[in-house]
């Protein structure tokens, strides 16, 4: 019998970066297909090629043997994908059957919409999980009133109302707790006995080994190795989600051995999805922190700076109580934050550089009256130890490229230099030249006592440029990874929530 | 070339042209319209509505849809105020001016507590303060004018204090310079722009985003409560409508002056010169004597052209 769905040689660029290189995805009628990989190897964009919502340079998509034309979602829904939403989407005053049918009601004779058929066509789809319904869960239910597990039925429902060949799940088990994965498993296994394919995005090893018949793992946009669950074991999957180099530890630099007590020591730090996570650094230390996205490592950078407080825990530097309630708190103990994302958390649009690197210091400095000419000279200084180039501090920030942009926003932190500098994702969408300034920077302020710590979406970067790693998972660390154990193929695994 | 174009696009330069092409424009129609005393008059005028813009630049400064519609109402509240305490002492005058300035700053703070801490929209909040400040006066006043000014101040907003010049067009001027040296010279000023450019990035940098819109709507009180003087100053005494003509020129001046209404963008200079060639154009198209629907369409058509002129300024990508 053919495959329900067959991807084949998919090539896809943004811009300059090459996504997808000729990946490959096959997926047979009825079966649960895991789809793996490190942060950037392309699965979430092979996914939306999928489902529609990104366009594809090369390649072919057949589903059922058909050449199957997915130029957008709703012509990928019509061939029989479709894409399960993570993010809640049901409008909680209206009941089961409207959310099911909302925007796509069966409509009468006369053009009105058909309450008998939404109610009709309900709960056929209700008697396909009733299972696992639990009580209430009826047609006329207001969204409002069933239980966390029932909604996500719920969404469940919606997507199977278009009656799919093939759901893709992203993710869909991570604001999940065990229980309700195992709900969501039994629903997997109804539609698997129905003969409808599910492709799954998972974080956590344990559940891809669970539920999964057959395990597709990509690595740099390529497809590299097709495992049958049954037949293989979480080491060769992590080896080869990392490949031959996977191995071999990163730490190609002189180590420094660091020494004395530790000065930062968080301690049992909680926020929404996140800990309680504890764990020390020391001074001249870099700690990154690394695992698949949206783990809990940006809550842990912006609960460390005050910027959205910890809900618990508590945060001490060099022995004083630093918990931050608010960005002043860790700016007058000399931390500081720098984010990738720059148009939201970084630049004032419209204002000159001057302003967009001096005004963090007025705050600091608790100065009321701006010292024009101190301030010139400072940042003049600043801005030039770090390569920048622009034309001059009156013009506006938005003159500057990324990576210059960038370099600006760091330029706030430095005089005096950080305590503790917290960097979240900061090299994202810089180009080369200045992400190797800004890894020169990182090692300079931490050979210079700072203790550094960095999220970075991209493994790579992680693994060259930090003493140490702490892996999360789910909003848990489940890995501390240093000399010998800094490799790939620890840090994917760990990532996926296995521990050594 | 680009430099040329960007000077094309100077609202204070855009400004300043619209001013001295209304005032030819005027002499021409009326000789006499640009005689020295007809320019003083002018600008008391302007002086008037250019302090009540004030405040209403620094709200829009502050980004977040920032506008203050109770402008009005809290200047006709500081004349009606000024007028009581005043009641013709020129002994009262500093007392008037003091609970005038006092009542819009508490108005000002109300609004600004609701808008940041509340989340209504600014326009609906202060939309809303507008009804509850002019029930307010209907229940205080009874309806009826009460009060009136001093003779010093009726001669600080009329007659000359020095060469010809009256006494609140050198308040206004200092207003003008201190304005100037707040915003681009301290962290208050420099903070304004950061809340009203990327609110968000600006609470990263440890500014005290919601502090500083609160007290930005206290200032605009405070200035509404002072215009609010000035204006019983100018006419001799109070009705309870008296502020409700400055609430759309005032927002007027300030878009005229540059500002941008998405905040983060603008100064008062530009504005003190949005308030001059707004009065001057309302003044050439009463002089022109045209039917009051003549007069508004030319009034709504140069205000548009002035828009287009400043283009879609380009707010640069980040």
């Amino acid at each position: 019998m053919q495959p329900i769905l067959r991807a084949c040689d998919i090539s896809k660029s943004f811009g300059a970066v090459h996504a997808l290189d000729k990946a490959r995805l096959t997926v047979e009628r009825g079966e649960i297909h895991a789809l793996l990989g490190a942060n950037g190897c392309g699965k979430s964009t092979l996914c939306k090629i999928i489902a529609g919502t990104v366009g594809l340079d090369a390649g072919e998509v057949l589903i059922d043997g058909q050449l199957a034309a997915l130029g957008s979602p709703h012509l990928a829904e019509e061939q029989g994908v479709a894409l399960f939403y993570q993010e809640l989407s049901l409008v909680p005053q209206l009941s089961l059957g409207e959310n099911i049918f909302l925007g796509r009601e069966p409509r009468d004779r006369l053009g009105f919409t058909d309450r008998a058929a939404i109610q009709r066509q309900t709960e056929a789809l209700i008697d396909r999980v009733a299972a696992v319904a639990g009580k209430g869960f009826t047609p006329d239910a207001r969204v409002f009133d069933l239980s966390p597990d029932q909604r996500q039925l719920a969404e469940i429902l919606k997507v199977l109302a278009r009656k799919p060949k093939i759901i893709i799940f992203d993710e869909a088990t991570a604001t999940l707790d065990r229980r309700q994965v195992e709900v969501f498993f039994d629903i997997l296994r109804v539609l698997k006995a129905e003969g409808v394919s599910s492709i799954f995005i998972s974080h956590r090893m344990d559940e891809v080994f669970a539920i999964a018949d057959r395990i597709t793992v990509m690595r740099n946009g390529e497809t590299v190795a097709e495992f049958a669950a049954a037949e293989t074991d979480r080491y060769a999957v992590v080896y080869a989600m990392v490949g031959e180099t996977g191995a071999i530890a990163a730490s190609v630099r002189d180590h420094k051995p660091l020494e004395g007590d530790a000065r930062l020591a968080v301690k049992d730090v909680r926020a929404a999805r996140l800990g309680p996570v504890s764990f020390t650094a020391q001074r001249g230390e870099i700690l990154g922190l690394g695992g698949l996205q949206g783990q809990g490592q940006k809550a842990l950078l912006a609960g460390l700076f005050g910027a959205e407080p910890f809900q618990g825990g508590s945060v001490s530097l060099d022995g004083v109580d630093v918990t931050a309630r608010r960005p002043a708190d860790a700016m007058a103990r000399r931390i500081a934050y720098v984010s990738g994302d720059r148009g939201r958390d970084s630049a004032l649009p419209g204002r000159s550089i001057l302003e967009n690197t001096a005004i963090a210091s007025l705050v600091r400095e608790r100065r009321h009256v701006v010292p024009g000419a101190v301030f010139r000279e400072r940042f003049t200084e600043v801005l030039a130890g770090l390569n920048t180039r622009y034309a001059g501090l009156d013009a506006p920030i938005g003159s500057l490229s990324g990576g210059n942009q960038q370099k600006v926003f760091i330029s706030r932190w430095l005089s005096p230099a950080p305590g503790l500098l917290l960097l979240d994702d900061p090299t994202k969408g810089i180009d080369l030249g200045a992400k190797g300034d800004f890894y020169l920077l990182a090692r300079k302020l931490a050979d210079e006592g700072a203790t550094v710590i960095i999220y970075s979406s991209e493994d790579s970067e992680l693994l060259s440029l930090c003493d140490r790693v702490l892996v999360l998972n789910g909003g848990a660390i489940t890995a501390d990874l240093v000399g010998d154990r800094l490799t790939p193929f620890e840090l994917t695994r760990a990532s996926y929530g296995d521990a050594a | 070339m680009s430099r040329f174009v960007d000077l094309a696009k100077n609202p204070l330069l855009i400004s300043s042209v619209a001013i001295l092409a209304l005032l030819i424009l005027g002499e021409l129609v009326s000789p006499g319209f640009a005689r020295g005393d007809q320019i003083v008059r002018l600008l008391t005028v302007s002086a008037i509505l250019g302090i009540a813009a004030a405040g209403q630049n620094l709200v829009i400064l502050g980004g977040r849809e920032g506008i203050d519609l109770s402008i009005g109402a809290v200047i006709s509240l500081g004349a009606v105020i000024a007028g009581n305490v005043m009641n013709g002492s020129d002994a009262a005058i500093p007392l008037a001016f003091a609970a005038a300035c006092f009542a819009g700053f508490m108005i000002g703070t109300v609004n600004g507590l609701g808008v940041t801490y509340l989340r209504i929209p600014p326009l609906v909040m202060t939309l809303g303060m507008m009804g509850v400040i002019q029930g307010g006066l209907v229940v205080l006043s009874r309806g009826v004018p009460s009060g009136n000014a001093a003779p010093a101040l009726m001669a600080f907003v009329n007659r000359s204090a020095f060469l010809g010049i009256p006494g609140i067009l050198f308040v206004w001027a200092a207003i003008v310079v201190l304005m100037a040296l707040m915003l681009k010279r301290t962290r208050f000023g420099w903070s304004i722009y950061a809340i009203g450019s990327n609110e968000n990035a600006a609470i990263l940098t440890g500014l005290p985003a919601r502090r500083i819109r609160v007290l930005l709507y206290g200032l605009a009180g405070l200035f509404g409560g002072f215009t609010g003087v000035c204006v019983i100053g100018y006419t001799g005494n109070s009705f309870i409508s008296v502020g409700d003509q400055y609430v759309l020129p005032s927002v007027i001046a300030v878009v005229i002056g540059g500002t941008s209404l998405a905040g983060g963008a603008g100064s008062y200079t530009g504005t003190a010169l949005g308030a001059i060639a707004l009065i001057l154009l309302q003044s050439v198209l009463t002089t022109l004597n045209l039917e009051f629907w003549g007069r508004q369409v030319i009034f709504g058509g140069t205000l548009l052209l002035l828009m287009l002129l400043y283009g879609r300024q380009a707010r640069l990508r980040v």
